[in-house]
């Protein structure tokens, strides 16, 4: 047998599609099945609302807690007094069909958060950061807000997007984290707009019980004055409107409905 | 620092940043595996009449004085951006098109290596050539990530007794 020298054929075990190509076939394909995949579970939140009533979601979640949740002992003052404040503010949404529970996290970092069947979880540090009582009637009452608009049932079907998609990124890559990063930033959008009505509703709650809304927003001044805290808060102001802004709206809300921006303020009763 | 620039920072690391390694990573490694494909084209062609066969046994007609086990090796790594891109398919499935150029360039880099190393030593061919791949893993702390993958080229070289012992 005779041995003639070749050179090896090119193009056989490479395929000849463009790296490019390929990164902009899979990131266009690949978003479109996220983008439907989203979609559908918006979808099914909605349907699942419509067929939940807030009647049946207080009835179902009535005695739950979170497992992760590290309480103060029920004994706490402060406990009972946001408890007392919650309960004076949700006298004004006479028709609410929730019975609110209080419970106190021991996170040093200021947020609160209103979880299924009436919990609302305030932490150390925000009890910490508030000055008066209007101050800390604003945040619940802006808890309470998403309540009546039901976004606490809608942040937990993006929480299962998100849990959904992490599971993935470890699964698989850190591709996958990046697109858990975009659907971050596309979903902040709407939770900002959440945000602004929760917002809207807080202050009008601050008015019927307070009868002006003075001191309500002082919490979002300072922290938009002192950049330190701004820091502390980056969960917080990733989901939440800027606090300057928060601001702004709030004032212009005010003015034009006609509420008093002066009258006393109501010290802290701890 | 206020409010504005601190988000801006945050967008940057959390989407400019990425985006921007993964520029620099195919830039780089596009730029590397073009300059490779160079370079073996060019050796290949020097190497042209040697022969290297994966028959396990001798040719009858090969008369040889001497032989000896070559073996030509490469570690290569993947880039950052055909990770991403690997990453990405592996959601789906099918052909992972951007290993194809890094696993043919170790296999003919491994075989360019041995080919060589026979040259030098004085030997006229190669038979019984076999390829092995292994991966090597551990780039991440989980033992996940790949670091890359090591392609071994290995065969016997003989010296032939007459310079005409080919030729019947």
């Amino acid at each position: 047998m005779r041995y003639v020298p070749k050179q090896p054929r090119e193009g056989i075990n490479v395929s000849d599609t463009h790296p490019l190509v390929e990164a902009g076939t899979l990131v266009v394909g690949l978003s479109a099945i996220f983008i439907l995949i989203v979609l559908a579970l918006v979808f099914l939140i909605e349907l699942a609302l419509y067929f939940v009533p807030a009647e049946k979601e207080a009835e179902l979640f009535r005695d739950w807690l979170p497992d992760d949740l590290v309480t103060v002992s029920p004994g706490d003052e402060r406990l009972y007094e946001t408890q007392l404040l919650v309960d004076r503010l949700a006298f004004h949404w006479a028709d609410s069909p929730y019975e609110f529970r209080v419970e106190i996290d021991d996170s040093e970092v200021a947020n609160a958060m209103a979880l299924p069947g009436g919990l609302i979880i305030v932490t150390q540090g925000l009890l910490d950061q508030v000055e008066s009582e209007n101050e800390l009637a604003f945040v619940l009452g802006h808890e309470l807000g998403h309540y009546r608009n039901r976004d606490h049932i809608r942040a937990l079907g993006r929480g299962i997007v998100f849990s959904l998609f992490f599971a993935v990124a470890t699964g698989s890559s850190d591709a996958a984290g990046l697109g858990l990063k975009v659907s971050d930033l596309a979903l902040r959008g709407f939770s900002r707009k959440q945000e602004s009505r929760a917002d809207e509703f807080a202050l009008a709650m601050v008015y019927t019980q307070y009868g002006h809304v003075n001191e309500a927003w002082r919490l979002f001044e300072r922290w938009d004055n002192e950049d330190k805290s701004i820091l502390d808060l980056v969960t917080y102001l990733s989901t939440h409107p800027q606090a300057g802004d928060r601001v702004e709206s709030l004032e212009s809300l005010a003015v034009s409905e006609g509420w008093p921006l002066h009258g006393r303020v109501t010290a802290l009763q701890w | 620092m206020d409010g504005a620039t601190f988000e801006n920072l945050n967008l940057f690391l959390n989407f400019g940043l990425p985006l921007l390694l993964l520029m620099i990573a195919y830039f780089i490694g596009s730029m590397v595996e073009r300059r490779h494909f160079s370079s073996i084209r060019k050796r290949e062609n020097e190497n042209r009449g040697y022969p290297v066969v994966s028959f396990d046994t001798m040719p009858d007609d090969w008369k040889v004085s001497e032989s000896t086990m070559v073996a030509g090796n490469i570690v290569v790594s993947l880039d950052y951006f055909k990770r991403v891109i690997a990453g990405l398919r592996s959601l789906v499935g099918g052909r992972i098109k951007t290993y194809e150029p890094l696993l043919e360039r170790a296999r003919r880099e491994a075989l360019l290596r041995m080919t060589e190393s026979a040259r030098e030593q004085g030997y006229d061919a190669i038979f019984n050539v076999r390829l092995e791949t292994s991966r090597l893993a551990n780039s991440r702390g989980d033992g996940n990530g790949t670091a890359g993958v090591e392609m071994l080229a290995f065969g016997t070289a003989v010296k032939f007794a007459s310079r005409f012992a080919r030729t019947p």
